[in-house]
């Protein structure tokens, strides 16, 4: 059945079609899935996949995660108790490790770890998982920063998630009211020059009514810790990595301009919960000018407003988040039709992600680069899409996650605000690619850890090694396994048992060049 | 010491005399030897290394070497700054921080130059740009494919490539090592290829795959598999796990102490290590910095407790080997609101080795005065990082032409800071 012609006029099939959105909008075919997507209608899937309904196979999932249950609140508490536990172990690692506040707060984070590996193998709505990891990395928190070690799991979930086909404005105010982001990127430790918490002020009018040293001394404590002026840190990732990008056309002064503007945007302690707050106190009362635009003086917190919605519709922004999409979706190097199909739909929609995604779908040159294989998957692509092609599944077991950090790519750990690259140039290395053969040929022997998994339903035993590759070849690859990746696997595979044969296939299968595109 | 070089004593007699004053001092004789560091060819089977540590995160350079004869120093930064008497004094007006104080034995034998105000042609305070730009090796150019370093060694006709010319530490493969000389990215020397399975099933498969990507692979992912392979061959038989350090040097824990170990053993190995790349990170310290102690004094005592023991490891090797540190930008001159410092401009860096004229603070001082800062905020930059870059390539690395490994700079020994032995 011929469908859809592709620009180049190569006709596709509709299993083409199939695949090509499986590998793209969502991490690779699980068995059955292509013949699934092509009895229902590819647009149809799409659609289907841009206005998602509830998620049964991942309610299902989510149901076994304990960090599920637990708001941000109890992970403030549990927080608190393990900063408590490790400060009374000071020096001593060992009692620290042992302390049960100090295990458990590591257990949940494994798990919240987990969790996002887990979805993007279970969930039916696979778009949703795709773009929920695109947006959390191009909004990249670093778990390890201090409160962000418990502020984290409710900025995927609260934040983050339930926005990832919204309006990217929604989303760009969500993250920056988020207490997660205004820690990482320190907008919390914003003030204007010379503002005094009410706490000294109180302080400072008891010293001046009853003069005392100790008043005078606690004073000059409270001035020591609060912070005395703007932090740029937020403002600035705000330009170059969220919105304009750093080709877009601002200066110095409107970074510290914005910063300006947000500061007063903060949060309450940990051990009251840490959520968002808006401090009169430390707010620059002043007319501020931000890429030429002048925003009136002592508005507070709606200047802040103001600023997100402006940038989150700079022409700059369309295209520097449309071209990152297009990265993610097609490869390195987008055709630039599918970026400016994008951008256009962001105009037309008043930036739905929804919309951007879909005017990308449908643009010739999404289908026409489709043979090429042309983007290398990330860690995380990768390894979701060989437990997914192997039909396993997973639960609260880390060893998915794990073996995704050991490619390079630890969840939620990138330091930096930048996220991890989207690039071949980022993933493509001689020990990286040595770890994705190591982790097929575990997957393959039926040994990564927590994988659940039968290859007997994928490629059921067989006396006959041609037939065996042929299995595994449609399973993996499409059917599409070169002549010399036949003969290779067919050389290794002579003579071996057929149980071993079948997982030596299987392991090269993943492990080989071919599967590492998408 | 730098003043010995024109006293007329013989070689020999200053080695002697030198001995005996460090020996006064306290230090390790071990480092003597390489207090008679010349710049004479590496011996036969040996290569020159050139060793560079990237500070990711922008160090602040100012607590690295801090200016603490300039009272203005201490004016901008109250609660950060590194007390006079606190820092390790080089000349008087300078000082290494505290926490650098396994760096002392190599300032002593004049193998250390700091160097004052280093930095980019480019305006940009963003940590991506900025080390994107020093590790391209072209400010202001985005488009570079390639970074310097490789340019340098592809560029370096004197030896013929080995799959360990060029190699880096850490899961990815950074810019500056990208390009089409071969360079290996590596975490760990001992987990280097494939583990699955017993002795007999790994070579067999690392035999397979080996085929698989041969003929399949293309591009990146071809080159990058086709030196991993060849490099799996070259390590079973140098034994990685088998590895000492020697003459009692004790590498700190964490990463950066076991890479330079690890670069210390393929230096050992000698089979070809001509480039080696670590990171270092955790040096963004926009908030709560400290001074002579703190957040920032632990990643300085790891830095410089690594240094220490990678050249007490080498020994005389270390004859061969320049280690450069580097970073993106340095940090604003005065404090922030948050007792730390924000993004700047000019930083300090660190050369390290033999033929280094090292014992004097090198790099011109730009001042700290308002007026004399960068954009109002900034120490300026005196050295465009391309010139010290370059002379290490020239002096130590035997790189004769410097316009193609940085394109579009006007490379002049008349501007080389002047930090090695010409």
């Amino acid at each position: 059945m011929r469908t859809m012609d592709s620009a180049a006029g190569t006709a596709l099939t509709s299993a083409d079609c199939a695949r090509i959105v499986l590998n793209r909008l969502a991490y690779g075919p699980r068995p059955g899935d292509v013949d699934r997507v092509v009895s229902m209608g590819v647009m149809r899937w799409v659609n289907q996949q841009l206005d998602p309904r509830r998620d049964r196979a991942r309610a299902t999932l989510e149901s076994q995660f304990r960090i599920q249950k637990l708001h941000r609140e109890d992970l403030a508490r549990r927080f608190v108790a393990e900063r408590e536990a490790r400060r009374q172990a000071k020096a001593d690692s060992m009692a620290a490790a042992n302390d049960p506040a100090v295990r458990e707060f590591r257990e949940l984070e494994g798990e919240f770890q987990q969790l996002a590996a887990a979805r993007a193998v279970m969930a039916d709505n696979q778009l949703e998982e795709v773009l929920s990891d695109f947006w959390i990395n191009h909004f990249n928190v670093f778990l390890g920063k201090g409160a962000d070690r418990f502020l984290l799991p409710s900025y995927v979930e609260e934040t983050i998630r339930p926005r990832v086909l919204g309006r990217f404005e929604d989303l760009l105010i969500a993250t920056a009211e988020s207490p997660a982001m205004m820690v990482y990127l320190d907008n919390t430790l914003s003030v204007a020059k010379g503002a005094i918490p009410p706490q000294l002020a109180r302080a400072e009018m008891r010293s001046l009514r009853w003069y005392s040293p100790r008043a005078d001394s606690a004073i000059a404590r409270i001035r020591a810790r609060i912070p005395s002026g703007i932090n740029e840190n937020y403002a600035r990732e705000l330009f170059e990595l969220h919105t304009l990008g750093v080709d877009g056309g601002y200066t110095q002064t409107d970074v510290q301009e914005a910063a300006r503007i947000l500061t007063g945007w903060g949060i309450d302690p940990p051990e009251r919960g840490a959520g968002f707050t808006f401090r009169d106190w430390a707010h620059d009362d002043g007319e501020k000018h931000v890429l030429g635009v002048r925003f009136r003086a002592g508005r507070g917190r709606g200047e802040g407003d103001e600023l997100l919605r402006m940038l989150a519709r700079h022409p700059a922004t369309m295209l520097h988040v449309t071209t990152q999409l297009c990265q993610r979706f097609i490869g390195d190097d987008p055709p630039a039709a599918t970026v400016e199909a994008g951008v256009l739909a962001w105009k037309h929609s008043h930036g739905s992600v929804r919309e951007v995604v879909r005017a990308i779908v449908v643009t010739p040159e999404f289908w026409a680069t489709a043979g090429a294989r042309a983007k290398f998957k990330t860690p995380l692509e990768f390894v979701v899409s060989s437990i997914r092609a192997v039909g396993g599944t997973v639960g609260t077991d880390p060893g998915p996650a794990h073996a995704i950090a050991r490619l390079g790519e630890p969840l939620y750990q990138q330091p930096v605000p930048t996220g991890y690259v989207e690039t071949s140039m980022g993933w493509a290395n001689s020990a990286a690619l040595f770890e994705r053969m190591n982790v097929a040929v575990q997957l393959a022997a039926g040994r990564l850890p927590g994988v659940d998994m039968d290859l007997e339903t994928l490629v059921p035993i067989s006396d006959d090694p041609d037939s065996m590759i042929d299995r595994v070849d449609r399973a993996l690859l499409s059917g599409e396994m070169s002549p010399h990746a036949r003969e290779v696997i067919r050389q290794q595979v002579e003579g071996l048992p057929p149980q071993q044969a079948r997982a030596l296939a299987v392991g090269l299968g993943l492990g080989g060049p071919d599967f590492q595109q998408q | 010491m730098d003043s010995l070089r024109f006293a007329p004593v013989s070689r020999r007699a200053f080695l002697r005399a030198g001995a005996l004053a460090l020996v006064s001092l306290g230090l390790d004789p071990l480092f003597l030897d390489r207090a008679a560091f010349a710049r004479e060819p590496a011996a036969p089977g040996r290569r020159r290394v050139l060793v560079c540590l990237f500070q990711r995160g922008a160090v602040d350079g100012l607590s690295m070497i801090v200016p603490h004869g300039d009272p203005l120093y201490y004016r901008e930064r109250p609660r950060i700054a590194i007390p006079a008497d606190q820092a390790l004094d080089l000349d008087g007006h300078f000082g290494l921080h505290p926490a650098l104080s396994g760096l002392l034995p190599m300032w002593r034998q004049g193998a250390l130059a700091p160097v004052l105000a280093v930095g980019s042609p480019d305006l940009t305070r963003s940590h991506f740009d900025a080390q994107d730009y020093m590790e391209s090796g072209t400010p202001g150019v985005k488009s570079t494919a390639d970074g310097w370093l490789n340019r340098c060694a592809q560029h370096a006709a004197e030896h013929k490539n080995t799959v360990f010319q060029s190699v880096a530490f850490g899961p990815q493969l950074p810019r500056i090592l990208a390009g089409s000389a071969p360079a290996l990215a590596i975490t760990d020397l001992r987990a280097f290829g494939i583990r699955a399975g017993g002795p007999g099933v790994r070579d067999k498969l690392t035999r397979a795959f080996e085929q698989l990507y041969n003929e399949s692979a293309t591009g990146i992912v071809a080159s990058s598999a086709a030196e991993g392979f060849q490099a799996v061959q070259t390590l079973q038989r140098i034994q990685p796990a088998e590895y000492r350090p020697e003459n009692g040097a004790e590498y700190p824990k964490g990463k950066l102490g076991s890479s330079l170990m690890q670069i210390a053993q393929l230096i050992k190995a000698d089979i070809g290590l001509e480039q080696a790349f670590a990171d270092a990170g955790g040096w963004d310290t926009h908030i709560a910095q400290g001074a002579g102690e703190g957040q920032l004094a632990t990643r300085l005592r790891e830095l410089g407790d690594s240094l220490e023991a990678f050249a007490l490891d080498l020994g005389d090797r270390m004859r061969d080997v320049v280690v450069l540190t580097m970073s993106e930008f340095g940090r604003t001159v005065a404090e922030n609101g948050s007792i730390g410092t924000d993004h700047g401009h000019a930083t300090a860096m660190f050369v390290m080795g033999g033929g280094v004229r090292g014992g004097r603070v090198a790099g011109q001082w730009p001042g700290l005065d308002p007026a004399q800062q960068f954009q109002g905020r900034d120490l300026a930059v005196t050295t465009d990082f391309r010139d010290l870059f370059g002379e290490i390539l020239v002096r130590h690395a035997g790189a004769s032409d410097l316009t193609a490994v940085f394109p579009g700079h006007d490379a002049s020994p008349d501007r080389f800071p002047g930090v090695m032995t010409a």
